[in-house]
C-alpha cells in the first residue's frame, strides 16, 4: 500500500477528507454580486466551482472576472501572480454535479425585473438537496427574503443560513449571516467561520426581511426621494448634506444609483408586502427613473449622469419637480 | 542534544530537527498550504531520505503533529522517541521592546509576544500557532522563542526614534525596530572569527540581501542602527518593496489614484521595488539577464538604483560609526552577485575599500574575504544561518536552566 500522510498521525485521529474544512465552495448564479463574492472567496486562496445556466455564460462570467481583477491590479490592489492565483481557483460549470463536494454552497441566483425569487430559489435548494451531502451547509444570499422560506424546500431545513454581501464586496467590511427559524447551530458557527475567513467581520441576527442593512438603508433613499420631490433641496445638496454632515462615503442618491434603481425598488417592494408601512412604499420619482430605464450608474443614469463610471452631473433638478 | 527549530508562516511551517553535539542538522522539512487546498509536508533525512506527502493539513497544530509523527516513525524518522528532544526554539518576528534576546517560553513570554501582535500582524499570530501546538504536543519539553527584532534592540534612542509626536511613540510603541536580526547577528559573529577578533572590537556593515533586505551598522557588539523599520518596508530597495520613499509621495499616489490604506500597502510592498521600477521581475538574475543580455533599460536604471541605495547607506554608516573594518555581504543576493558586490563596492576606495575583483567573481555561496589583502576596511561573504542561531540560543538557555 502507498505512503499516506495519515500514517503519519500522531493521535491516529485525523481523519483524512471531510473534518469541517473549508476548501471548496460551489456557487449557484454568477452574476455581478455573485462574481464578486468569487474574487473575494479565491482570494482567501479557498476554491469556488460556480454553476450557471449555459457554457456561453459561464466564458463570459470567467471573462467578466478576468477583466475585474486586472481593475483591480491597476488600482494597486492585487498583483499579476496573485491573479493568476485567483483565476486558477475558479472553475464554471452547467452541472450541478460539478459541486458536490464542495464544503460550503452559496446560492446567488438574481430574476430580471419585478416579483420574488422564491420561487426559483426554492428549486435551486431541492436541486442541490438531491446531490450533496446531508450535512453541507446550504446558504442562500438575498436581501428581502426570509431563509425559513427558502429552507421549506428542504429535508434538512437545519443547514440552510442566510448570507447578505453588501457590494463592493471587496471593500465592505461585513457581511450579515442570517439564521432561520431551524438553522441549527453547527450550520450557523460554520457560516461565520467562512466570513470570518474571508476576513469579514459577520454580522449575525435572525431572520427578518431586509435584514439591518436592507431596511435601514432603503428608507434613508426613500425618504431623500421625498425631500427632492418636495422641492426642499438638490440632489446635490441633500448627497453632501449627508456625506460630509454625517461622514456617509456617499450619499442617498449616489448610493441608490450604485445599487441599481431597479433593485433598490425590488427591495422596497418586498418590505412593503411584508410590512404594509407607508416608510417602505417605494417613491413614485424611483418608479419613474426605473420606468424610464435609467437605472443608476450601470446604465450611465440615474439620479446622476455618468460618464466613465464618474459623476458628471445630476440628471434631475429640484424644479423639475417643484 | 537535540533540537528543534520551527518557523511558522502564515500557511507554512519549516523545520529543522539540530543535532547540537555533532552540531549538524539530522533532518529538516517544509509543511505547506496549510489549511488550503493541496496541503503537504515534504522531509529530508540527512542520509538523503526524501519525502513528499500530500493531505489535508487544517491549521499548525495538525502540520505539528504530522512532522513529529514522521521524525519518530521507522521508515522516516530520526529519532526513537520523543524524549530525545531537550528543546524547541521557535522564530518570533516581532518581539517589540520587551525582548532583548532569545527567551525561555512561559506565560510571561507568550503575553509579551501576544502584546506585539499588532505590531506584525501576519507574523506574530502564526509563530504563537506554532508555540502553542508543541506546548500541546510536547508538554515536557522547553521551548525558547529567538526574535528577528531583539538583536536591534541595542541601537539608541537617537537611532530608533522617528521624527513624528513622541506620543504615538508612547501610545503604540511606532519607532523603528528592525528585522533580519539573528542573520546580522550570525554573520557579525563569523566575520569576527574570520578576522579572528572580538566582535566588540569590530566597526561592521552587514548586508542582508535576499528578497528582503536590510543593512545594519554593528558597533561594540551590538547593532547601532538598521535600514529596516516599524515595519520591513523601510530602507534598501527591495524585491517588490519600496524601501524609503518620502511619505509625501505616498498621500500624494492615494489622493490620485483614489486608493485606499489596504491598495497603498499592497502597492508599496507588492508592487514596488525592482518588479516596480523594472516591469520585469523582482528576481535579481532576471533583471540582471534584461539588463546585459536584452539591453532594457528599465532593468538597467533598476540595478543602478538598487546598488546606489545601498552604497549610501554604507556611507552613511561609515559616518555614524566614524568608519568602518569590514563590510559584510549575506542572504541570496548578497552570497551569490558577485557582479552586485562589485558595483556597490565601486568608488568606495575614498573610505578604505580595496577590493578584488578577481576574488569577488570567484566567490558564490561561501565565506571568503573579497577585499585585497591590505585593504583596511574588508569586504567579506558569508553565507547566513538563522534557524543556526535559533538553534543554538536555544541550546545556551537551555543549559543556563538545567
Amino acid at each position: 500500500m502507498s505512503e499516506r500522510l495519515a500514517d503519519y498521525s500522531l493521535q491516529k485521529k485525523i481523519v483524512q477528507g471531510r473534518n469541517g474544512g473549508l476548501h471548496k465552495i460551489g456557487l449557484i448564479g454568477a452574476g455581478s454580486l455573485g462574481q464578486e463574492i468569487i474574487r473575494c472567496i479565491c482570494r482567501q486562496g479557498i476554491e469556488v466551482v460556480f454553476i450557471d445556466r449555459t457554457e456561453e455564460l459561464l466564458v463570459q462570467i470567467m471573462e467578466s472576472i478576468d477583466r475585474q481583477l486586472d481593475e483591480t491590479i491597476n488600482k494597486w490592489g492585487i498583483t499579476d501572480s496573485e491573479k493568476r492565483a485567483i483565476l486558477s481557483r475558479i472553475e464554471g460549470s452547467t452541472d450541478f454535479n460539478a459541486i458536490r463536494d464542495c464544503d460550503l454552497i452559496i446560492e446567488t441566483i438574481h430574476r430580471k425585473g419585478r416579483g420574488t425569487s422564491v420561487s426559483d430559489r426554492k428549486e435551486v435548494f431541492r436541486k442541490l438537496e438531491a446531490i450533496i451531502d446531508t450535512k453541507t451547509v446550504i446558504a442562500s444570499n438575498n436581501a428581502t427574503l426570509m431563509i425559513s422560506d427558502l429552507a421549506s424546500a428542504l429535508n434538512h431545513p437545519e443547514r440552510a443560513v442566510g448570507f447578505n454581501f453588501i457590494t463592493p464586496v471587496s471593500k465592505v467590511g461585513i457581511v450579515e449571516v442570517i439564521r432561520g427559524l431551524d438553522t441549527n447551530d453547527v450550520s450557523f458557527d460554520f457560516a461565520i467561520r467562512f466570513i470570518k475567513m474571508l476576513d469579514k467581520r459577520p454580522i449575525t441576527l435572525n431572520e427578518s426581511i431586509g435584514n439591518i442593512s436592507t431596511r435601514l438603508i432603503v428608507t434613508l433613499i426613500n425618504e431623500a426621494c421625498e425631500v427632492l420631490m418636495e422641492g426642499v433641496a438638490s440632489i446635490n445638496c441633500i448627497d453632501d448634506t449627508m456625506k460630509l454632515g454625517y461622514g456617509l462615503q456617499l450619499g442617498p442618491f449616489e448610493l441608490a444609483d450604485r445599487v441599481g434603481l431597479d433593485k433598490v425598488q425590488k427591495w422596497m417592494d418586498n418590505l412593503y408586502f411584508e410590512y404594509s408601512e407607508q416608510k417602505f412604499k417605494p417613491s413614485p420619482i424611483l418608479k419613474r427613473l426605473v420606468r424610464a430605464n435609467h437605472l443608476g450608474r450601470k446604465v450611465g443614469k440615474g439620479f446622476y449622469k455618468y460618464e466613465k463610471n464618474k459623476i458628471i452631473s445630476q440628471a434631475i433638478t429640484t424644479t423639475d419637480y417643484i | 542534544m537535540k533540537i528543534i527549530v520551527i518557523n511558522c508562516g502564515s500557511s507554512s511551517i519549516k523545520y529543522q530537527l539540530f543535532d547540537m553535539t555533532k552540531n549538524e542538522v539530522i533532518a529538516k522539512g517544509l509543511v505547506d498550504k496549510i489549511g488550503l487546498h493541496g496541503s503537504y509536508i515534504k522531509h529530508e533525512r540527512n542520509d538523503g531520505d526524501k519525502v513528499r506527502l500530500e493531505g489535508e493539513i487544517v491549521d499548525h497544530q495538525i502540520g505539528i503533529e504530522y512532522m513529529l509523527g514522521i521524525l519518530i516513525s521507522k521508515k522516516r524518522g530520526s529519532i526513537k522517541s520523543f524524549d530525545e528532544i531537550d528543546a524547541v526554539g521557535h522564530r518570533v518576528v516581532h518581539g517589540g521592546e520587551k525582548f532583548q534576546s532569545s527567551a525561555l517560553i512561559d506565560e510571561n513570554v507568550m503575553a509579551g509576544i501576544k502584546n506585539c501582535v499588532d505590531l506584525a500582524p501576519l507574523h506574530n499570530p502564526p509563530n504563537m500557532k506554532g508555540i502553542y501546538a508543541m506546548q500541546s504536543l510536547l508538554p515536557n519539553v522547553p521551548q525558547v522563542a529567538t526574535f528577528d527584532t531583539a538583536f536591534h534592540q541595542t541601537m539608541p534612542d537617537y537611532a530608533y526614534m522617528y521624527a513624528i509626536p513622541y506620543s504615538l511613540y508612547t501610545k503604540y510603541g511606532i519607532r523603528r525596530y528592525g528585522f533580519h536580526g539573528s542573520s546580522h547577528r550570525f554573520v557579525s559573529n563569523r566575520a569576527a572569527k574570520m578576522l579572528n577578533t572580538y566582535l566588540k572590537k569590530l566597526r561592521l556593515i552587514t548586508c542582508h540581501l535576499g528578497n528582503g533586505a536590510s543593512i545594519t551598522a554593528i558597533k561594540d557588539g551590538g547593532s547601532l542602527d538598521t535600514s529596516m523599520g516599524l515595519t520591513p518596508v523601510e530602507g534598501l530597495i527591495m524585491g517588490t518593496r519600496t524601501g524609503d520613499l518620502d511619505l509625501g509621495v505616498l498621500t500624494y499616489i492615494m489622493s490620485k489614484e483614489e486608493i485606499g490604506v489596504q491598495a497603498a500597502n499592497t502597492l508599496i510592498n507588492k508592487h514596488s521595488g525592482m518588479l516596480g521600477i523594472t516591469g520585469v521581475s523582482s528576481d535579481m538574475r532576471e533583471i540582471e539577464k534584461a539588463a546585459f543580455e536584452d539591453n532594457n533599460d528599465r532593468a538597467s536604471l533598476g540595478l543602478k538604483m538598487y546598488h546606489y541605495r545601498i552604497k549610501k547607506y554604507i556611507g552613511a554608516y561609515m559616518a555614524a560609526m566614524g568608519g568602518a573594518d569590514a563590510i559584510v555581504f549575506t542572504g541570496g543576493i548578497g552570497e551569490n552577485a558577485p557582479d552586485s558586490r562589485e558595483e556597490i563596492c565601486q568608488g568606495l576606495e575614498f573610505a578604505g575599500v580595496e577590493f578584488d575583483n578577481e576574488k569577488n567573481e570567484a566567490t558564490r555561496g561561501t565565506e571568503a574575504i573579497i577585499s585585497k589583502d591590505n585593504s583596511p576596511v574588508k569586504v567579506m561573504v558569508i553565507p547566513t544561518n538563522e534557524e543556526l542561531v535559533i538553534a543554538e540560543d536555544t541550546a545556551r538557555i537551555i543549559k543556563e536552566i538545567k
